[in-house]
């Protein structure tokens, strides 16, 4: 396991309100680790930087 | 009235042995389809849908019950004051609503295998599973219960259950449809649509459900427009196959498959849409990032409450760093606007729905093509990246001599707010038996 992964889950449980034991900590970090390797295929992507999101917003 | 009592009798009969529908709405049923026949005997014109028995999933308001979006957590909520505004249209075009139906909680999952109200399982097989997160709503119509149903797709809900059960239904574009009054999973990414056994009655439904609605930010504030009952593909109309990311995830059946509806529609060149494998990891990131953060107050208060199955991946999604949304959603808009490139030299591209036919309940993995996939997150992977892009699409079930008994869906994808043409093209592929909704032998 990324120690480097698994140390950013456990501050972001903490940060965010989760008290887990390790058992359910080790099933979030698990979860975590595959949105992690499922981003990496854009989040290294250079975009233009005139390119905007695509999320609705109607003031 | 008669209409309803046969429905009534077959829930009676069938639904135990599917577990399709978690609440029955009979006494208002009765209601309504008195109402119909009351117009009839007074000779008033009858609304499109009158007397037409259909269902919701559960995650649909329904007045007088409580919306548990397949959540244990949300039993204790109070009761809707209002039904959402689907079935009000549905009402309005004389339909009569018997219940509410079973799905994946809160609309994570792709198996319809709910833990606290039981498996929805496929009526071909009932040791397989539905397909989620609107398996309830295909499988009731799978099974003969209701001819219509009305569910969501955030990332495939109605596609890969439609797939997966072998029947017709519709996601359309984003925006097309109102959320108005159902329990959100992903704002960005959430669509509502029917379900149905034939293009006629799927059709039908889309046309009474049409229209804007200023209570949903993302409805599109475009007037109705009826695909009406020609449904005929206009002359000289371009249709490709999607290749790359969707022949590489499709198992041989759903290759069989979708060679089976090009060759009926005359569609012998292949495309790529390059961003694909983006746009469905993007899709995967908006949807752990926004559905965790939705319900991240309440896992961290009631986290035993909610579905073993998905509560440890949306407490992990409500920890996806800002950076990566807000790349996903640049992301999603670089590949519409690449698909916007290949709708300008096609009209309906072919791809194919689910990349293998139903698992069994209980199964940890897929195989697709010697590949070992989780099959909860997996089984929407070519469905993904369409409804990231907010495309139109109607599945439709083909079965190729290689499915051997189990049904198998193929995508129609259509240009933004080209309904018609994805229904045209189910109507021609039904016309020519390659679309067909074939009866479970348990159920004909």
């Amino acid at each position: 396991m990324d120690t480097n992964l698994e140390a950013y889950v456990r501050a972001a449980l903490r940060l965010q309100g989760y008290v887990f034991d390790e058992a359910r900590i080790a099933d979030v970090v698990r979860h975590f680790a595959h949105f992690d390797a499922t981003a990496r295929a854009f989040t290294e992507t250079a975009l233009p930087h005139t390119l905007e999101p695509a999320t609705v917003f109607r003031p | 009235m008669a209409v309803l009592a046969a429905t009534e009798a077959r829930i009676a009969a069938r639904d135990p042995l599917l577990n399709c529908f978690t609440a029955l709405t009979l006494e208002r049923a009765r209601r309504e389809a008195q109402a119909v026949d009351a117009q009839r005997a007074a000779g008033i014109a009858l609304p499109p849908l009158a007397g037409v028995p259909y269902a919701v999933k559960n995650l649909f308001d329904i007045d007088g019950l409580t919306t548990l979006a397949g959540g244990k957590v949300n039993a204790g909520e109070p009761a809707a004051s209002a039904d959402a505004e689907l079935i009000v249209r549905m009402r309005a075009a004389g339909a009569v609503l018997v219940g509410a139906l079973n799905m994946d909680e809160h609309a994570y999952g792709f198996s319809t295998e709910n833990t606290h109200f039981g498996a929805t399982r496929n009526p071909h097989d009932r040791a397989r599973i539905s397909g989620g997160s609107s398996g309830g709503s295909a499988a009731a119509v799978a099974a003969g219960l209701v001819p219509i149903t009305l569910g969501s797709d955030t990332n495939g809900s109605i596609r890969v259950p439609a797939s997966l059960c072998g029947i017709f239904g519709l996601k359309p574009t984003f925006g097309r449809l109102p959320r108005t009054g159902s329990f959100p999973f992903v704002h960005s990414l959430d669509h509502l649509g029917p379900f149905a056994a034939s293009v006629a009655d799927l059709a039908a439904a889309y046309d009474a459900l049409q229209g804007p609605d200023a209570r949903d930010h993302a409805c599109a504030q475009r007037p109705r427009e009826a695909v009406g009952t020609v449904l005929q593909l206009p002359t000289g109309v371009r249709i490709a196959v999607l290749g790359g990311w969707f022949h590489d995830w499709a198992g041989p059946a759903a290759r069989a498959a979708v060679a089976c509806a090009a060759q009926a529609l005359g569609a012998s060149t292949m495309v790529e849409l390059h961003g694909a494998a983006s746009a469905r990891s993007a899709a995967f990131i908006i949807t752990g990032a926004e559905g965790g953060a939705l319900h991240r107050l309440r896992l961290t208060t009631r986290y035993d409450e909610y579905e073993p199955l998905s509560r440890d991946r949306l407490v992990a999604g409500s920890l996806i760093p800002a950076a990566w949304l807000a790349q996903a959603q640049r992301i999603r808009q670089q590949v519409y606007l690449e698909a916007m490139q290949l709708f300008s030299d096609w009209d309906v591209l072919i791809a194919p729905a689910t990349p293998v036919a139903a698992p069994l309940i209980g199964s940890a993995e897929i195989d697709i093509n010697g590949q070992q996939l989780p099959m909860r997150p997996n089984l929407g992977l070519l469905t993904q990246p369409i409804s990231c892009l907010g495309l139109p699409v109607c599945a439709v079930p083909v079965r190729p001599q290689t499915a051997g008994a189990l049904p198998l869906g193929v995508q129609l994808i259509a240009a933004p707010w080209r309904e018609d043409l994805c229904l045209a093209a189910a109507r021609a592929l039904e016309a020519a038996g390659v679309a067909v909704v074939i009866a479970p032998p348990a159920f004909a």
